[in-house]
């Protein structure tokens, strides 16, 4: 109570930009609030950082492998893919599960680094370029290390960001 | 409510202006900063008036007005404002003070939230949001790694000026540090590397500093053997420094 009064109790000039203030205060806060919550470059930025992050997610599935686990490892790959790379995993599936119980091999991907190359968001399709280490151990021998790098399309699905196509970058091909 | 039946019944004040609009806080208030500039014998013969009346609706009222009235030392003026709120519908001012912090609260707290929307991690990434920027630094960065890791037997000196230019800090001392050998290898093996930027992209950008990540074809000719080409991944941080990105570090992935 007392504190009103006193608000009050000055000049008019007072008051009246105070009221203004609030008033614009309010205006302001909700217009800020409706246009941050319209802001197509933060819808965009999220949608890039999606992607990455599903993108980085689906090429490590993709490169992990253990035949002890192989129906639950061929299940993941088929997860993180949509599209024609979804198909070819599905046709190639028996005969890929052959070989790797015949090599007896466990894949472990490490990514090192990933950046979105393209987004259209509206269009749902990215483009991502990942750096990963890939070890390979195979029953005998030491595991083999090496260094990866791999081009990937993505496709978002009503399940999020999916790989649909996926590569290693060429090299020596610089003419592309 | 008897304050506020007693405020206008009691409202005899000379002013005829004050009897004109009674209607709202403002308008009153207008009238009464007018008074307070008026000569004192008016509001003095007011203030002995308000006083005795305002007594009766609070207390509280005039030790508050004359604390106001020992501060300023003018108590003509504290009393022509501060002794006639409580007579004239005080409520208002309580409705007209809640509503203003209302509005003030309800403006805070929408911003804040639309802050909190826009200003995520994501959108202080200007990676692709901002093309412009991310292209450029894409450019300026992918163009410096290929000429710093692009030499001949004849060239190493160009490089390494060149080097001093599109380098700084870590980057350039490992740089510096690895050249000598590259000199001596350039020359004695008679090798010529060429370094093509085959993708590159940005993971991070900032106002000030990025992070990139860029895959390299390099290929490495000796006088008379055939070139081969090799695989190089890095990841490398760049900042805009004199309006353009340089290298500050290199990571090989």
């Amino acid at each position: 109570m007392a504190r009103v009064r006193t608000t009050g109790n000055p000049p008019l000039v007072a008051a009246v930009v105070l009221a203004v203030v609030a008033a614009g205060a309010a205006g302001w806060g909700g217009w800020s609030r409706y246009d941050a919550a319209h802001d197509d470059a933060a819808a965009y930025a999220q949608a890039r950082d999606d992607a990455l992050a599903a993108g980085e997610q689906a090429v490590q599935n993709m490169n992990t492998l253990d035949h002890a686990r192989l129906e639950q490892g061929l299940d993941t790959w088929e997860d993180s893919t949509t599209g024609d790379l979804h198909q070819q995993l599905v046709d190639g599936r028996e005969a890929f599960v052959k070989q790797i119980e015949a090599a007896k091999t466990v894949s472990t991907a490490k990514i090192l680094s990933g950046a979105v190359t393209e987004l259209d968001d509206r269009a749902g399709r990215a483009g991502v370029m990942v750096a990963l280490r890939v070890t390979v151990t195979a029953p005998e021998g030491e595991p083999a290390v090496k260094e990866s790098r791999m081009l990937g399309r993505l496709t978002r699905t009503s399940e999020g960001w999916k790989l649909s196509a996926l590569g290693q970058a060429p090299v020596g091909n610089t003419a592309g | 409510m008897k304050r506020t039946a007693g405020t206008t019944v009691t409202d005899t004040s000379p002013d005829p202006e004050t009897e004109e609009v009674p209607k709202t806080e403002e308008s009153r208030e207008s009238k009464e900063s007018r008074k307070s500039k008026e000569p004192r014998k008016p509001s003095e013969s007011e203030e002995s008036k308000e006083s005795e009346e305002s007594e009766e609706p609070g207390g509280h009222e005039e030790p508050h007005g004359d604390g106001e009235n020992a501060g300023n030392g003018q108590p003509e003026e504290a009393a022509g404002t501060t002794g006639a709120s409580p007579r004239r519908t005080p409520w208002l001012r309580v409705l007209a003070g809640v509503l203003t912090v209302a509005l003030l609260a309800t403006g805070a707290t929408l911003f804040v939230k639309g802050q909190r929307l826009r200003d995520t991690p994501a959108t202080s990434n200007h990676a692709l949001t901002d093309t412009e920027a991310t292209d450029r630094v894409t450019g300026e960065v992918g163009s410096a790694l290929s000429k710093v890791f692009s030499y001949g037997p004849r060239s190493t000196a160009a490089t390494k000026e060149t080097a001093k230019r599109v380098l700084a800090g870590k980057a350039l001392q490992q740089y510096a540090a690895l050249y000598g050998q590259v000199e001596k290898q350039a020359a004695d093996q008679k090798l010529t590397l060429t370094t093509q930027v085959v993708h590159a992209g940005v993971t991070r950008l900032g106002t000030g500093s990025a992070h990139l990540l860029v895959f390299l074809d390099q290929v490495y000719e000796r006088e008379g053997k055939a070139a081969t080409t090799a695989a190089a991944q890095l990841s490398v941080t760049a900042e805009l420094r004199g309006g353009r990105w340089v290298v500050v570090e290199i990571t090989s992935r």
